[in-house]
């Protein structure tokens, strides 16, 4: 039966992959009906699942692209947040950042938005002794876009958002949403990737050697640092 | 009287543009004030747009067509 995820919890929970999308969702609308104007999800799945937005389902080929996938243990998963397709995995850990946010200010923006997820996290990777982390895109990684943390140029996290109006008022409500490999070969999750492409007749193809886990930069990595992080959204 | 349903000018920075992604009622359909009725995605953002009064939505631009900033996407009759 699944728990309710907790809000803001400094602990990394274990969810399924669906009540892990779920719970994101919660704590978007949570921000809209005014419960909270700031709070966190840490998680990382204990099962697998590739996960993109639905409108990937009008692919013309993506019946048949879903149920190869299933057959190889990695169902197919929609999220709220834009982008395309990202494999999530135990090996996987997201981090999910909701705020009520001022519409008119440079809030409303969503440079602002990935700044506010993306800056600490590359200060707490600095923090654990990474010097060379950044935000950028990075070309021949899946679900590229203009803000992942990078380190030395490779890809570490994916970040993505969804924007929602706060009930009453024109305030809005931000949830962005960062995945970061751990552990393990990024070559696993971006065959799992380049799979579905294939499935789905898209000739592009990903690139294994442009991703990496945190333990290849950190190798004594213990997800309990994570609070370190997580006390960086405080405020 | 038409009111336009427009993509915000404040959301991002620079000319980048951005593609709709979901109507959330159909072409004709009646909507009521702060309903949503579609989703735009620009730098991996999805962008929920609520109906600004209400009306019959008609829509000028269809899922997967690319907008900007500005763009009139659907009118709302009331």
């Amino acid at each position: 039966m699944a728990v309710p995820l907790a809000i803001s919890s400094v602990t990394l929970q274990r969810p399924t992959v669906e009540e892990g999308l779920l719970a994101e969702e919660g704590l978007l609308e949570m921000v809209c009906q005014g419960e909270l104007s700031l709070g966190w999800l840490a998680w990382s799945p204990r099962d697998r699942g590739l996960v993109m937005p639905r409108r990937h389902e009008r692919l013309a080929d993506f019946p048949e692209a879903r149920a190869r996938l299933a057959e190889r243990g990695w169902p197919v998963r929609f999220r709220a947040t834009g982008g395309t397709p990202v494999p999530q995995s135990p090996q996987v850990i997201n981090v999910a950042l909701a705020q009520r946010c001022r519409v008119g200010g440079s809030a409303a923006h969503l440079e602002w938005g990935y700044h506010r997820l993306g800056d600490p996290w590359c200060d707490w990777l600095g923090h654990l002794g990474v010097a060379d982390a950044d935000l950028g895109p990075v070309a021949g990684s899946y679900c590229d876009g203009r803000f992942n943390v990078r380190i030395a140029g490779r890809k570490l996290v994916g970040t993505a958002q969804r924007w929602r109006r706060v009930r009453g008022c024109r305030d809005m409500a931000l949830l962005v949403h960062g995945a970061m490999q751990v552990e393990g070969d990024p070559a696993e999750l971006v065959a799992v990737v380049n799979d579905f492409q294939a499935g789905i007749g898209d000739p592009m193809r990903f690139r294994a050697e442009r991703h990496i886990a945190l333990r290849e930069a950190i190798p004594g990595f213990q997800p309990e640092t994570l609070d370190t992080l997580l006390a960086r959204y405080r405020g | 009287m038409t009111t336009p349903i427009t993509v915000p000018e404040n959301l991002w920075d620079g000319d980048g543009e951005g593609v709709i992604t979901a109507w959330l009622v159909d072409d004709g359909g009646q909507v009521n004030q702060g309903d949503l009725v579609a989703e735009v995605m620009v730098e991996k953002a999805q962008y929920e747009i609520e109906a600004p009064v209400s009306g019959v939505l008609t829509i000028a631009k269809q899922e997967d067509e690319v907008v900007a900033k500005g763009t009139s996407i659907a009118s709302l009759e009331t």
